[in-house]
């Protein structure tokens, strides 16, 4: 059965407009230790919190040539809690006075049928992975540390191998659009942490 | 010569050396010449020192005549010398100029000696007057020396000095880094620039106030080395803002009238400072003190917005650093900012009314509800699970999933405020203290029966109970009818009895104390009826309730009928709580001389039929409460067999 024709549309987030404003950067398996060190001591005083999360994309082909993504989140070691469905729009990398990579963010938490659901309007899996790391947080910043692992049989979460010998650092915040001033204090935030991270405004598009 | 052969004839020079032999070949064998000083040692041995010569002109002559001598010689050998340097020239020039001295020392001494042509003066020397020239030398060698040695001192002396105020300066800087880092023990500290600040906010500990609560540290070395170092002397000291100077705290207060609106807002309440140590209090007391006074701005602060915001049916009055609300009619709680700095002029005390009505306990429950309030905004914040998930609380996410209604969502952000806790449990207080008191002004006045109060120690802020006993003195035992539990909540309180009925009592004081009052009059009644029990009477009739009789304002009367073992008299008794009791006793027929012969009852066994009743004269009875001049009264009634 054919699909069918779908128009993608630009996602905003109801009234407000969000934008996540995002940088990253990676550290080897054993700097991560003086790493959390570093950010314990930076962030607020809340003990971190390590999670393992589930995450899965999904395509919606549309008539245009950029597929629709949606990314599916699941926290694994955790139970009674909702999944995070979550829309990324382009990624803006702005000039040299933005700090930060901005783009469109709509966030929201649904129950935990929402593979099917999303398997039913249309949409295919094209890839997933599991995440283990640590979460910091530094007022609305946030701090995720995580590797990235393989799932060697698709569906199943215990059988996973790691994709690298490093760690991904994810300096991340979610504020309402036009506000970029918010991104000096990521990038002042970002200096902080310098030596034993470099955390950049990456370009998806010329990774690929 | 010109006749001959010509013979050829060799002539040659004469051989200017001496020949000292001919060898048998013919070899001539010469003499070396004599050298200067052979010539001279040779001429000189020649001398005779014993031919003297008188005189210079002799000397001349035999001089002449060795020199022809040697000219004789001379002709021999050949002489090398120059005429003028004979040997004794040298010999003769000294002669000659020391003769040439002689005679002028001659002429000189002449001259002098007669006096007549000169005289000789001494002349005035430069000093160097060869006596004392010793004695200064060593005077000045031994200054030197001194000057010297003093110089070593000197330096030794101020090495010694610069490196004891060095090891000082150690010292103190080695006591302001461990006092710095014992302050970072307790503190938040940050180096901005070459200023090192701290942090006094609770803002870590979950606080919103935006107070930057920021104090610098001070490094107090430049103090007099000569002066003696006071006792409580620390290198490090603190700088507090300003405005988080002195000590501060947060009055309530329950009074029963309003004061008039003009006086609000106007309350400088101190408790007299405890006379402070001279000198700068320890950092630590310090920054304990601004916090709490940070503490309790923000507790004020965050009251007085919420009086602000909260409707009630009598709105809350926010006036300077005063909030009144009024939790019960004719009631006032009045919480009260109050600050002292450090001048004193607010220090005119108003505090007749102050000390003994605030109440500790609310100021304490304060601080505790602030600190729960950060713990609660601490908590709220919790990581986000999975991690791309935004922040917020975890039941706010699940509202959509689980498709939460709009009750259910406004159950979520609907929280109680800080005012709305402390005034809840102000009434609570307000209503426990009451109760308190009347259940003690009632078991003052009234002796009989007795009220008993037994307190719970532990209680709730919003709920504390009591535990009521009515009970006759030297009765304990058998009386235990009436055992209440009282329940004070906030609004109202709760009464249970003993056998589970529950009844609910407004926070009126009247009610309580009408309540307790039907309840004593029951109490006597029961206790008559525990007491027929024991005495072995009948109860023919009991009502909590009497229907009958005059209307008591408050509850009902109740009454109790017994009757005597034997049957012949019974004994009725009716209780209220306004009335008082009445107690009747009926007497069987027989004994009634009075009553008047009837014709109907001939027959002797009507005479065993109750007669009228007779009321009891019970205040002139005999016995110390009620139940025991019913016991009497009893045993009076009960006929010994």
């Amino acid at each position: 059965m054919e699909a069918p024709p779908v128009t993608v549309m630009p996602v905003t987030g109801g009234t407000i407009n969000m934008m996540e404003y995002l940088l990253q950067g990676s550290v080897l398996d054993q700097s991560l230790e003086s790493l959390l060190h570093r950010l314990r001591g930076l962030c607020d005083n809340m003990e971190p919190e390590a999670f393992v999360d589930h995450e899965m994309m999904f395509l919606l082909k549309g008539q245009q040539a950029s597929p629709f993504v949606l990314k599916a989140r699941r926290s694994i070691d955790k139970a009674g809690i909702p999944w995070h469905l979550r829309y990324l729009g382009q990624p803006e990398m702005g000039d040299k006075n933005r700090h930060a990579l901005v783009r469109n963010c709509v966030d929201i938490a649904t129950s935990d049928n929402l593979t099917e659901f999303l398997l039913e309007m249309g949409f295919r899996m094209d890839h997933e992975f599991v995440a283990k790391g640590h979460i910091f947080r530094k007022g609305i910043m946030k701090v995720v540390v995580c590797k990235i692992f393989r799932i060697l049989i698709p569906g199943n979460t215990d059988n996973i191998e790691p994709l690298s010998l490093s760690y991904l650092v994810e300096l991340s915040m979610v504020a309402p659009a036009g506000q970029d001033t918010v991104s000096d204090e990521m990038r002042s935030f970002a200096e902080q942490l310098k030596p034993l991270v470099h955390l950049e405004k990456i370009d998806p598009k010329r990774l690929t | 010569m010109s006749g001959g052969p010509a013979v050829r004839i060799s002539i040659e020079s004469a051989s200017e050396k001496q020949v000292q032999e001919v060898g048998l070949d013919g070899a001539e064998t010469y003499l070396q010449p004599l050298s200067m000083s052979q010539n001279l040692a040779r001429l000189a041995q020649r001398i005779d020192f014993s031919q003297g010569s008188g005189s210079e002109d002799e000397g001349s002559v035999a001089r002449e005549q060795d020199w022809a001598e040697e000219d004789e010689e001379e002709e021999e050998a050949s002489v090398k010398f120059q005429p003028s340097l004979w040997p004794w020239d040298s010999v003769r020039n000294n002669l000659r100029s020391a003769l040439t001295e002689m005679c002028v020392l001659y002429d000189v001494l002449t001259i002098v000696k007669d006096k007549r042509y000169m005289t000789l003066d001494p002349v005035s020397q430069e000093p160097l007057p060869p006596k004392q020239n010793p004695k200064i030398l060593q005077l000045v060698s031994k200054k030197k020396s001194l000057a010297g040695a003093a110089d070593i001192l000197l330096k030794g002396a101020e090495r010694l000095s610069k490196s004891v105020a060095e090891n000082q300066e150690n010292k103190r800087q080695r006591d302001f880094n461990s006092e710095l880092l014992r302050l970072r023990q307790h503190w938040k500290l940050r180096k901005v620039g070459d200023k090192i600040l701290g942090d006094l906010s609770y803002r870590s500990a979950g606080s919103l106030f935006p107070h930057h609560g920021m104090f610098e540290v001070i490094k107090n070395t430049d103090i007099d080395l000569d002066k003696k170092i006071p006792e409580d002397y620390c290198p490090l000291d603190v700088q507090i803002p300003s405005d988080l100077e002195g000590s501060a705290y947060i009055k309530v207060s329950i009074q029963k009238q309003a004061p008039d609106i003009g006086d609000l807002g106007t309350i400088n309440l101190f408790k007299p400072l405890p006379k402070s140590k001279p000198g700068a209090p320890h950092w630590q007391i310090k920054l304990e003190a601004a916090q709490n006074v940070l503490l309790c701005k923000e507790i004020f602060s965050q009251l007085s917005r919420e009086a602000v915001q909260i409707k009630s049916q009598i709105p809350h009055i926010v006036v300077k650093n005063q909030i009144i609300s009024q939790p019960f009619p004719g009631l006032q709680l009045s919480i009260s900012f109050c600050h002292s700095s450090n001048d004193k002029k607010y220090q005119k005390p108003s505090e007749k009314q102050s000390a003994e009505n605030h109440l500790y306990v609310l100021e304490h429950n304060l601080h505790q509800l602030i600190r729960e309030f950060h713990k609660q905004t601490l908590s709220s914040s919790m990581m986000p699970h999975p991690a791309s998930a935004p922040f917020g609380p975890k039941r706010m996410r699940l509202a959509g999933p689980q498709a939460f209604d709009k009750n259910e969502i406004n159950s979520l952000q609907q929280s109680e405020g800080l005012l709305e806790k402390i005034i809840k449990q102000a009434k609570h207080i307000f209503l426990r203290r009451r109760t308190a008191r009347t259940i003690d002004s009632l078991a003052s006045r009234i002796e009989d029966p007795q009220i008993q109060a037994h307190w719970s120690n532990i209680n709730d802020v919003y709920e504390s109970s009591v535990k009521v006993l009515i009970t006759s003195q030297g009765y304990e035992q058998i009386c235990k009818s009436i055992q209440l539990q009282l329940n004070i909540g906030v609004e109202q309180i709760r009464v249970v009895h003993r056998d589970g009925r529950v009844i609910t009592l407004s926070h009126q004081e009247q009610e309580l104390q009408d309540f307790l009052l039907s309840q004593m009059s029951q109490h006597q009644v029961h206790a008559v009826q525990q007491l027929a029990k024991v005495m072995g009477w009948h109860v023919l009739s009991f009502s909590n309730h009497m229907g009958l009789g005059p209307v008591e304002s408050i509850g009902n009367a109740s009454a109790i009928t017994v009757a005597s073992p034997s049957g012949d008299y019974s004994i009725s008794v009716r209780n209220g709580p306004e009335s008082g009791s009445k107690v009747m006793v009926q007497f069987p027929r027989s004994q009634c001389k009075d009553l008047p012969k009837s014709d109907v009852f001939q027959d002797n066994k009507w005479n065993q039929l109750r007669g009228p009743f007779k009321e009891v004269q019970w205040n002139k009875m005999e016995g110390r409460n009620f139940v025991y001049k019913m016991e009497l009264l009893m045993a009076a009634l009960t006929p010994c067999s």
